[in-house]
């Protein structure tokens, strides 16, 4: 089979003109009711000025991966993901791992807003954020899925620590993977990463594996706020 | 004046903050919370009162309907705009007559966590209800929870949490305010955590959402 693997780490830079975030799902992920005010013009002007220039970014790294019962194996590190996400990875050959972030401005714009007492417009642009960071990602994702299509290899799902019974803790092993600092992301020792709008994960590659559709009814986050909600499936940390 | 105070009630459950705000639709160029307490001070009505039969009327209607998936985080946040328009009015009034509010209630997420989405939440609706609320903010260790104990004796702790490694941390604080002094009261809360662990931990109260807390305060503190 073909190998993916190298040394390189793979990074890009998104803009955010280029994730072409519209008003509608940021409504839609913040639950605005349809008798609430449109706050659209509020969001665009903010995608188009504060956050113009956030430094979205994220990056991956191709490893061969052995997955036995419900860990998985790589290059001699052992990933303790549980039983749902051992599954869906079961025929992976290969793991790319993956970070990306919508830049620390989010929290700082969200920061300011609060401060004046505009927890609505706060609260918008933090779901903003969310949206960012999840859309570049869809990006990087498909950078992935693209290298692995032209060599033959399909890919599975993203999947996160912190998900699925796969313990938040083992994001300090995945990081380490990473050189230090990469695209500006920080993991504290509670396994936060810095700024806040990141998120971390693999995704399996290999000839057999298979990408599943996102259905509420299968999930078991029943709390989830985004459950059932019109467009949240599209983003797979978003719905629990 | 019960009508102005159902009023009022209305204006803090749809969040219609002042008399140009243009939300809710049904209310154009109809006064807001901000006009309508101001009217009920000038014809002497207490700040108590407004805060009793009006203010808290009006938000507990939105906890409510929070909890019951009939309206979301965005609509709540209008309320509490609404509720913040009020309480500009009522502030100095308690001021001068400190134990008007029912009681104190010191909230903040855990250290290590940075998240404060659902803990501002809480904080407004907790206020909204009544309560003076300590907002430590976040990554807040136990000493400043013991602290602002200390400062504020009879007051409710509120622990945020929205990881299950900071979970470890909200134990850990729990226990040492529990060995600093067993009687202070610890609400918790934040995705990850459940009644279980709340036992586990011993904690007194686990609530999903904000008007737990309320009603858990309601019953604890006098
Ligand atoms: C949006 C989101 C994100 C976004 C934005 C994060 C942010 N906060 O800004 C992004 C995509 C960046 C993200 C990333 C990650 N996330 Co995330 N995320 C969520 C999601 C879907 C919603 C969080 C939210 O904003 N809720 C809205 C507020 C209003 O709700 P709340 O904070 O829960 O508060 C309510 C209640 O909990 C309660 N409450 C809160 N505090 C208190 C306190 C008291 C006293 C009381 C009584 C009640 C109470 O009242 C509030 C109002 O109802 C949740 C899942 C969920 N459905 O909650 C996962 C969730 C929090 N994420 C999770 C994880 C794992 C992660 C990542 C670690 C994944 C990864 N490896 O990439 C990263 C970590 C990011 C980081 N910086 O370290 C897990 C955490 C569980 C765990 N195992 O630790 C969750 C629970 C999802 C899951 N697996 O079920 N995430």
């Amino acid at each position: 089979m073909q190998s993916l693997i190298s040394d390189n780490i793979v990074r890009k830079r998104f803009s955010v003109e280029e994730l072409q975030i519209t008003a509608e799902e940021v409504e839609s992920l913040a639950r605005m009711d349809e008798n609430l005010p449109s706050y659209a013009g509020f969001i665009e002007d903010e995608l188009l000025g504060r956050l113009k220039n956030a430094s979205i970014q994220g990056g991956y790294l191709i490893e061969p991966a052995e997955v036995v019962d419900e860990t998985i194996i790589i290059e001699g590190n052992n990933f303790e993901v549980g039983p749902t996400i051992a599954g869906a990875l079961s025929n992976s050959e290969q793991v790319a791992f993956f970070v990306c972030t919508a830049g620390n401005e989010i929290s700082e714009r969200v920061n300011e807003l609060n401060a004046k007492g505009d927890w609505l417009e706060a609260y918008l642009v933090d779901v903003m954020g969310s949206v960012m960071v999840e859309t570049a990602m869809d990006k990087l994702q498909a950078i992935i899925e693209n290298e692995c299509v032209a060599n033959g290899l399909r890919i599975t799902n993203r999947y996160s620590p912190g998900y699925s019974g796969w313990n938040v803790k083992e994001q300090a092993l995945l990081f380490s993977f990473f050189p230090e600092k990469f695209c500006g992301i920080t993991l504290s020792d509670s396994c936060l990463m810095h700024p806040v709008k990141s998120v971390s994960g693999f995704i399996g590659i290999g000839t057999k594996v298979r990408y599943r559709k996102h259905a509420c009814s299968q999930c078991n986050a029943t709390n989830c706020i985004y459950r059932n909600s019109k467009k949240h499936c599209d983003f797979s940390h978003l719905n629990g | 004046m019960e009508e102005l105070f159902e009023q009022l009630a209305y204006c803090i459950e749809y969040g219609k903050i002042n008399k140009p705000s243009p939300f809710p639709p049904d209310m154009k160029d109809k006064d807001g919370a901000d006009e309508i307490t101001q009217q009920l001070l000038n014809e002497g009505i207490s700040a108590d009162d407004i805060l009793q039969k009006a203010l808290i009327v009006g938000m507990e209607k939105v906890g409510v309907k929070f909890r019951e998936n009939k309206v979301f985080v965005p609509q709540v946040l209008m309320s509490a705009k609404a509720m913040d328009a009020a309480m500009a009015h009522l502030k100095p009034h308690f001021a001068n007559s400190p134990g008007s509010q029912k009681g104190t209630f010191i909230i903040g997420t855990v250290e290590g966590d940075l998240h404060d989405i659902g803990k501002n939440l809480v904080a407004m609706m907790v206020e909204g209800n009544g309560y003076e609320v300590i907002d430590l903010g976040t990554d807040v260790k136990a000493e400043k929870f013991i602290e602002a104990a200390e400062q504020y004796p009879g007051a409710v702790i509120g622990l945020s949490a929205l990881l299950t490694t900071t979970m470890n941390n909200m134990e850990e604080i729990t226990k040492a305010i529990k060995s600093h002094n067993r009687n202070i009261a610890i609400c918790i809360g934040g995705a990850p955590v459940n009644q279980d662990f709340c036992d586990k931990i011993g904690a007194d109260s686990y609530n999903p959402d904000p008007q737990g807390v309320v009603e858990f305060l309601n019953k604890t503190v006098e």
